[in-house]
This record gives structure tokens, sequence and C-alpha cells, in this order.
């Protein structure tokens, strides 16, 4: 089974069918997408700016993460449901859309850095969890985050508008 | 104003947007890259002005947010103003799209005049906590109102 079938078999589950052709189906699942999107990346940002010494410089960085982790999560949480049922409806032409695959390469991108910060980087967060201007390894993740998150927006509206007629869509 | 919109609509930049795909999905990918550094600097700013965010913290430490919000509407309005150029007479004409702009101003109105954050203090004045849900309130509602102007069209 290709990832061709696998796209083909998702257009046909129910799921798909009531995406496309139920009368609100497709602008409340994207709606959610698009919302849970800027809240998400909205809030995360602020973690980047703190990881870079931007801003909020009075507070901790793990302040700022524990603070805001509860809210960008809830917006993942609602991007990544939603999106799902969005691909299951157009799988096979997201597939083959450049910028769909770009928004997935960062998006993993986005998530390995979150990871590799989580688990290696953090572990030695007392040195620097303080710190006005946090070590290059903290801001070197901060940047990579906004950069990625840039992209995963910018290559998310360009899908839209190069896989729908219209000037619409997730 | 009819012929503004008309003039608008005429010159160059316009035609160039209405014409092209590319140049309206790159303007439109951009303009909400800023709106997203609105609502997330709007969110940060209103959940510490209510008490639900860094609560340990004086007020005024969301301070750097309103730097951030002011960059990202720079942003969206100059994107936003370019592709409502190329469509002047038609958007201008449509109810979603007059309520966005309506929210737009009371939410920044409300944010930036009602809401200063000179507060060197961890509980925030009842003035404070009411000027934050209203501000909440509209920014959110901004949000939908614009998610629902790219669907309904």
């Amino acid at each position: 089974m290709t990832i061709l079938d696998a796209c083909e078999w998702l257009q046909s589950t129910a799921l798909a069918t009531w995406v496309q052709e139920s009368a609100y189906g497709f602008p409340i699942v994207v709606a959610v997408h698009l919302l849970g999107l800027i809240f998400s990346v909205g809030t995360l940002l602020w973690v980047d700016v703190r990881m870079l010494g931007l801003g909020l410089r009075e507070l901790r960085v793990s302040e700022v993460y524990r603070g805001l982790a509860p809210w960008f999560l809830v917006g993942f949480v609602a991007m990544l449901a939603s999106g799902a049922t969005l691909f299951t409806a157009y799988a096979t032409s997201a597939y083959s859309n450049a910028y769909f695959r770009i928004k997935l390469v960062a998006l993993l991108l986005a998530g390995a850095n979150a990871l590799v910060f989580h688990f290696i980087t953090q572990k030695q967060s007392a040195q620097w969890d303080d710190a006005p201007h946090p070590p290059l390894a903290v801001r070197t993740a901060g940047l990579a985050s906004v950069i990625l998150w840039a992209t995963v927006i910018l290559a998310g509206r360009m899908m839209s508008y190069t896989m729908f007629s219209g000037p619409s869509g997730p | 104003m009819q012929s503004l919109l008309h003039w608008l609509e005429s010159t160059n930049l316009a035609i160039s947007v209405a014409g092209s795909t590319m140049l309206t999905a790159s303007l439109s990918a951009v303009h909400v890259i800023g709106f997203t550094l609105v609502v997330g600097g709007a969110l940060v700013a209103n959940l510490r002005g209510l008490g639900a965010l860094f609560r340990k913290r004086n007020v005024d430490v969301v301070g750097p947010t309103n730097r951030a919000i002011l960059v990202g509407l720079a942003i969206s309005i100059a994107t936003g103003v370019v592709l409502f150029s190329a469509r002047a007479t038609e958007v201008a004409e449509n109810g979603t799209f007059r309520l966005k702009m309506l929210l737009l101003v009371l939410a920044v109105l409300i944010h930036f005049v009602f809401q200063a954050p000179e507060a060197k203090r961890v509980d925030a004045p009842r003035r404070v906590r009411t000027a934050s849900a209203v501000s909440l309130t509209l920014w959110l509602g901004l949000a939908a109102t614009a998610c629902a102007f790219i669907l309904l069209e």
C-alpha cells in the first residue's frame, strides 16, 4: 500500500465525506484549525521571546513555559485534531501539494526542536533559568521555533490558495 | 466614498494583486503572521490582567506585549490595506468585513486606552480586570470574525 493508496482510503471514510458534503462541516473545522493555530503559536511565541532574551526578562524561563503551556497545549490539540480531520477529506490533493509538504516538514522539525530542548537543553536549566539573556543553545532553540512556526503558517496559507480554487480553505 | 474605493481598485498595486493568486496568497500569509502576533500578545496581556497567568508577578510584567501587538498590527494593516484595495468595492459592502473592522477599532481602543499597565502590584485593580475581560472578548471576537470572513465568501 503506497502513501497515495492510504490517502485515497482516508478520503473514502465517513469523516472525509462529512467534511466534504455537510453544509457547515468544512467552515467549522477550518475555523477551529485557524483559531487553534493563532491561539497556540501566538502564546508559544512568548516562550520563544523569553528564551531569546527579548522580553519578559523579569520572569524565569520555566515560569513563562509553565504559565503558558496549558494555553498553547489546548490550542495545539484543537489545531492538530482539526488539521487531521481536514486532511482526511483532501488527502490526495494535500499529498501532492508542495506547500503541504513544506508545512509538514516544518511541523516535524518544530516538534523535534521542542523535544530536544525539553529532554536535553532543559536538563541544565538551573544555570540559566533566571538569566535575562540565556546561553546560545537556548536562544538557538527559541529562534528555530519562531522560524519553523512562521514557516508552518506561511506554507499553510499558501497551501489553501493553491489547493482550492477560491481564497478559502485550511 | 464610492469614488475612493474605485480609485483604490484602479491603482497599479491593486490591479497586480487582483490578477495574481500567488501575490494574494503571499500577502494573506503575512497578514495571518501579523495577526498571530497581535492575538498572542493580547492573550498574554489580558490573561495576566485577569489573574489567569503569572499571578505572583506585578501586572506590568506583560508590558512588552504592547510593542508586539503594535508590530503585529502594522504588519496586518499594511498587508490588509493592499488585499482590500484589490477588491475594495465588493469587500466594503461585506457585512462580515464591516464587523471585523468595527471589532478591530474597539479592541485597539479598549486595549490601549483603558488598560495602561501602570500597576506595579500583584493584584490587578478592578478597572484593569474589567478592561482585560472586555479586551480579551473583543480580540477573540475579531479572530472569529476574521475566520468567518475568510470562509463565508
